[in-house]
């Protein structure tokens, strides 16, 4: 069931330690290896599911049910572009253009050196501030597609040919 | 027990319990999908939706789920007021959207007269309607093989990863209860599959019919403290030693009887 080669279990040891070994842990220990492997290693959800005695069909239906967490690895730095109704409006459809095509990944996609991922999320509550991009931790208000080279810290490509 | 209406027809129930009793017990059938006696209501397809009011409320009155609601004295039950009825048409046609080639949902739909979705139909049609008996009745067992998972329009159901489930243990119980008979599996006296996960039989020693799986006998054996022989054996051979060994007892039971009185007899006379 393991297509993953084994990830480093030794995180999870150490994670598995700070919360009591019971169902109700389960939301922050995955919240925990979301942060500490990036992504949820399906051969790590097997030993949480073991550890905790929560079925492994339950760890799996919490795990797809959350946007937070995903299932594949992903990139370094995840960039979020927000398309909920005022930054749809305020031009996210452009910055989602801008950063497709300086990562030249499609949302939901990882570009191949493993730097960034791309993903676009509904309204993250900061409407006055649309269009809003998300580099990391790092919030960027009132974007513009110039402004998304530098947000991203990529060198802006001058068209090859 | 306490007193209710239903439609206006008094009917007795039992405190506390879910008012789709009440309502089957007044002879009113209301459509349901999502309920199973065996298992605790879930409230999930919205089918079994009543009115309910009370005289103290003065005409307002509220849409309650009646696989869930509990029965009260004095409630005030109608099954088919125009807003119930409507909603279940909207829920109903819903549901054909997502499932349009499923024939329990068409006739369903149809009945309230629907015959084609008002909504633009699945372009991948499934037939599962998301009701979760498959699930509940895994979980009922112990075992939580499957699952929901991934949320919204893309919500499933599904073992873990999508691959053959290592908890399940190939009983069958979520494709018999599964309402549109949408889990798909094979079974024969040599092994049986379901979920893509292949299990070997167990052959009755008495008849050597193939009855259960070797995962299922270990399973109930683990679980019950009660042999694994015991689960080996198919429920009419069980049976059939059952009625003998009673046969036997009673028998035995009669003779011994008859001796008891005989013996009264002769030391109670004179
Ligand atoms: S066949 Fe497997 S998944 Fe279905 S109810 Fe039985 S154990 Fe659960
Ligand atoms: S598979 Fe069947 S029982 Fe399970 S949720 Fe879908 S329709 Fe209901
Ligand atoms: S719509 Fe983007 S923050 Fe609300
Ligand atoms: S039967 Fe009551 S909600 Fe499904």
């Amino acid at each position: 069931m393991i297509e993953q080669s084994c990830a480093q279990m030794a995180p999870l040891e150490e994670i598995l330690g700070r919360y009591p070994r019971e169902e109700a842990s389960l939301i922050q220990v995955l919240q925990d290896v979301h942060r500490a492997y990036n992504y949820l290693p399906c051969d790590v959800l097997a030993k949480v599911s073991q550890n905790l005695g929560v079925p492994l069909a339950k760890v799996f239906s919490v795990s797809t049910f959350y946007k937070a967490f995903s299932l594949t690895p992903q990139g370094k730095i995840i960039v979020r572009v927000c398309t909920g109704t005022a930054c749809h409006i305020r031009g996210a459809t452009q910055l989602i253009d801008e950063a497709r095509r300086l990562l030249e990944i499609a949302p939901g996609e990882t570009t191949p050196d493993m730097g960034f991922t791309l993903k676009t999320v509904n309204c993250v509550g900061a409407c006055a501030m649309a269009p809003v991009l998300i580099v990391g931790e790092k919030v960027h208000g009132n974007t513009k597609p110039a402004k998304v080279a530098k947000a991203l810290g990529v060198e802006e490509k001058h068209h090859a040919h | 027990m306490i007193t209710l209406t239903v439609n206006g027809k008094t009917v007795r129930a039992r405190e506390g319990s879910p008012l789709l009793e009440a309502v089957r017990a007044a002879g009113v059938e209301i459509p349901t999908l999502c309920q199973h006696e065996a298992l605790e209501p879930w409230g999930g397809c919205r089918l079994c939706l009543v009115d309910v009011t009370r005289p103290e409320w003065n005409g307002w009155a509220k849409m309650v789920v009646s696989c869930m609601y509990p029965a009260e004295e004095g409630l005030i039950v109608e099954t088919h007021t125009e807003r119930v009825v409507e909603t279940r048409r909207v829920v109903l046609d819903l549901l054909l959207a997502r499932c349009p080639e499923t024939p329990l949902i068409q006739r369903l739909a149809r009945e309230h007269g629907i015959e084609k979705t008002s909504y633009l139909p699945n372009p991948e049609p499934t037939d599962c309607i998301l009701c979760g008996l498959c699930t509940r009745v895994c979980d009922h067992i112990g075992v939580f093989a499957i699952s929901s998972v991934n949320r919204g329009a893309g919500r499933e159901i599904a073992p873990p990863f999508h691959e053959a489930p290592p908890d399940c243990i190939g009983c069958l119980a979520c494709a018999e209860v599964c309402p549109t008979s949408c889990i798909p599996y094979e079974t024969s006296d040599a092994r049986r599959t379901i979920w893509g996960k292949a299990f070997e039989m167990v052959r009755c020693p008495k008849c050597g019919k193939a009855h259960i799986t070797k995962a299922q006998a270990d399973f109930y054996a683990g679980r019950n403290g009660v042999p694994r022989s015991y689960f080996e054996t198919c429920d009419a051979c069980k049976r059939q030693e059952m009625a003998r060994t009673f046969s036997k007892l009673s028998a035995g039971a009669v003779g011994g009887m008859e001796t008891g009185k005989q013996g009264n007899r002769e030391t109670g006379r004179p």
